[in-house]
């Protein structure tokens, strides 16, 4: 057995302690062998000179969609995974929404199959229901290893179905990620409702559907006793019912999309079709209280929300666009771009794509500790990053495309080996 | 033993709820129950103590084992026996359930043993005529003559019931089995389990003295029987459960899963059974275990001694 790798003089953040020093970090076997400041590397040990750059877990993306299975799109799965290990993902987490849907346990086994050589380690989502609208085999899905339940974005409007599907999942004791909108207001709307969705002419839902939505899913989180996931909430009306919801003392969490933490409504006012995402970019209070929500923990997690959508998907007008972002590659950069802004501390960010989402999926991974998975990402928070400029593994349109952000990933470690090293570094 | 021996009279006019019957009724009807037993495995199973008597088989839902129990053990006490079921004009050509109930019971029939799909029908029928009702199932709620073979047939295998674990297995919202084996087994003080998916189970289940669970195989950790129920297709249409497949993956009854049971533990089913769903073939037809038939021929001898009771021919006041 050949040496570890020794990572020296990195400031070490793990968000579940809240511990943020600088200090050494040895990996041996897959797992960290040793933490804190003034180690001494092993005399066969790979030694990787941070020079100050942050190291924590890496990320545990629980909301990414791929083209697959069962349609070609843009990207294959192995450049999802490729875009995943470059942004610095180690748990990758595929949407119930992939490719044709994760219906079937069939294509739960498909993922394990696909996460046997995979660099990073790759879960997926059971979707709901069947295209038929009938209730999705989700007790084999989650037998097959699915990491959750979910609607994958498609509402569910029958309020009897889904009571019955809770009831049935509560027994499973996993999360049940649903879509929270009011189905009638939100349906066939594209934009946040605004006096700027209005002077473009844009169909637009308002943000109290969002609130509505929350409210009857919570309303039936009490019925079932089911542990529901407030899917990618965006607007200060849905946390409002969500806080509600937590002081009633129901098991809930929820979830933010990562481009809603950079961007608002006024982004989307030139209608660029990059900009084109569901749910719709919000106004500026709602994007404030949704940085605001995941600093004090009322969002538990933080997702990609990763959408490859094909490039002639994205070249039509506006409202005709598919509406998407490819955002694996902008975790880390959105993070420290937040993070210098002071708009939302590095570790908030941090927490919400590490150990809140191992512990909402009871996975060891997700934190700096000694035994624990050597799962790691080493970035620079200073490096000035035109995203997009030095190239992306995904080729997907992206919403982030041009912008002007900072933090770069240097270093991606999964179960203890090296799976992506940005060109120069580490060579 | 004849029911003088009790100094109790069987005090109830029908049978329309398992939980109306408390446990001397119980010893009277498997004491009875046991004799016809006995006698309808012979090749002489006359006993005519309802001579002169005439039932009605009122069946608006279609049934077969059922209704053929009742009729071969009226007829086996020598009484006339008319069927009516779902499939009879009579039945289907709008008439109100009460002009229905009043017609019949102008015919003076003695006993009229019913089956509906609304709760409260059977006793309908005894309020609405003044004659004996039997309830052989109505909608969702009891179907006491099956808790009382089943019990009388768990009660055959294990001696006494009490404190025995029973577990109840599969779609317990629906099922007027359940219901009324709930309620004998609780007058008998065993252990009552209550399995199935959560959207099968009725919210309040705990609150039935069951203990409830969701996976099967804690549920029948331990257990001396296994009762399963028949899981109905339009359960997987009605978007209750996913597909049979998976109810057979995760509630379906087989031999490693009752290995978990205790030694001699004996598996029943109420008929007509989903084999590979609810339970596997293996399971079904291994004699060892399965008493599914031993409940089918207890089914006669039981209904018999109900019918006895009821028409007030108990044993003693038999010819000799």
């Amino acid at each position: 057995m050949s040496g570890g790798i020794f990572i020296a003089g990195a400031r070490l953040i793990d968000p579940a302690s809240g511990r943020d020093i600088e200090g050494d970090l040895r990996v041996e076997n897959g797992v960290i062998d040793a933490i804190g400041p003034g180690l001494s590397p092993d005399a066969e040990d790979q030694i990787i000179e941070a020079d100050g750059a942050v190291l924590s877990p890496a990320l545990i993306d629980i909301g990414a969609r791929a083209a697959e299975p069962g349609r070609s799109g843009i990207e294959s799965l192995d450049t999802t995974i490729r875009a995943a290990a470059a942004g610095g993902v180690g748990t990758l987490v595929l949407s119930s929404s992939s490719g044709a849907g994760l219906t079937r346990p069939e294509d739960i086994d498909w993922i394990s199959f696909r996460a046997l050589h995979a660099p990073v380690r790759l879960l997926g989502a059971a979707r709901t229901h069947t295209e038929a609208g009938e209730m999705a085999e989700i007790g084999l899905m989650l037998r097959a290893g699915a990491a959750l339940v979910s609607d994958g974005g498609d509402l569910i409007a029958d309020t009897r179905f889904l009571r019955n599907l809770l009831s049935y999942a509560s027994a499973f004791d996993a999360w049940v990620g649903l879509t929270a909108e009011d189905i009638h207001l939100s349906a066939g709307t594209i934009a946040h409702e605004s006096a700027m969705a209005v002077r473009l002419g844009l169909s637009a839902r308002p943000g109290i559907s969002q609130r509505l939505g929350v409210e009857r899913l919570a309303g039936l989180a009490e019925l079932t006793g089911a542990r529901i996931l407030f899917e990618r909430l965006t607007t200060a009306d849905g946390l409002d019912a969500l806080k509600a919801a937590r002081k009633r003392g129901l098991d809930v969490a929820a979830s933010a999309p990562l481009t809603h933490l950079l961007f608002n409504e006024v982004d989307m006012g030139g209608l660029d079709p990059a900009y084109r995402l569901d749910p719709p970019l919000r106004s500026e209070a709602d994007r404030q209280a949704l940085l605001a929500a995941i600093a004090d923990g009322l969002i538990d997690v933080i997702v990609s929300d990763h959408t490859p959508v094909a490039l002639e998907a994205k070249a039509n007008p506006f409202s005709d666009a598919a509406p998407g972002s490819s955002s694996l590659e902008a975790l880390i950069p959105v993070l420290c771009t937040l993070d210098a802004d002071g708009q939302l501390p590095l570790a908030a960010g941090l927490k919400a794509l590490t150990s809140n989402p191992a512990e909402m999926l009871g996975l060891p991974q997700g934190r700096l500790d000694e035994g624990a998975p050597a799962d790691l990402v080493l970035f620079d928070p200073q490096a000035p990053n035109v995203y997009g400029k030095d190239g992306l593994e995904s080729p997907a349109p992206s919403a982030f495309s041009g912008r002007r952000l900072q933090g770069r990933v240097l270093l991606s470690i999964v179960d203890g080996a090296m799976v992506y090293a940005r060109p120069g570094f580490a060579e | 033993m004849g029911q003088g021996e009790y100094s109790y009279t069987f005090p109830h006019r029908g049978l329309i709820a398992a939980s109306a019957l408390n446990r001397v009724d119980l010893e009277l009807i498997f004491d009875s129950a046991r004799a016809h037993l006995a006698r309808n495995r012979t090749e002489d199973k006359k006993h005519p103590s309802l001579k002169g008597l005439t039932v009605i088989n009122l069946f608006f839902e279609a049934s077969t084992r059922t209704l053929a129990s009742f009729e071969i053990a009226a007829k086996r006490l020598g009484a006339d026996v008319v069927n009516f079921s779902a499939g009879n004009a009579s039945l289907k050509k709008g008439e109100s359930l009460a002009d229905t109930a009043n017609t019949l019971a102008a015919m003076q029939p003695d006993l009229l043993v019913v089956r509906h799909q609304s709760p409260g029908a059977a006793e309908f029928f005894q309020r609405t005529t003044g004659i004996s009702t039997i309830n052989a199932g109505d909608g969702a709620n009891e179907h006491p003559t099956q808790a009382l073979l089943d019990l009388f047939t768990l009660g055959e295998h294990l001696g006494d019931v009490g404190g025995k674990r029973i577990a109840i297995i599969g779609d317990i919202l629906h099922s007027r089995v359940a219901r009324s084996n709930v309620a004998l087994l609780s007058l008998m003080n065993a252990d009552i389990r209550l399995c199935g998916p959560a959207s099968l189970l009725p919210a309040d289940a705990d609150r039935w003295g069951a203990s409830v669970f969701h996976s099967v195989e804690a549920a029948i950790e331990g257990c001396d029987a296994v009762m399963v129920l028949r899981l109905q297709r339009e359960r997987m249409s009605s978007g209750l459960i996913p597909s049979a497949r998976e109810y057979a993956a995760i509630y379906g009854l087989d031999h490693a899963r009752l290995s978990l049971a205790n030694e001699g533990c004996i598996v029943m089913h109420p008929g007509p059974m989903n084999r590979g769903i609810e339970i596997t073939s293996a399971l079904a037809d291994d004699t060892d275990i399965s008493v599914i038939l031993d409940q089918v021929e207890a089914g006669v001898a039981v209904r018999m001694a109900v019918l006895e009771l009821l028409a007030g021919r108990g044993m003693q006041e038999m010819v000799p």
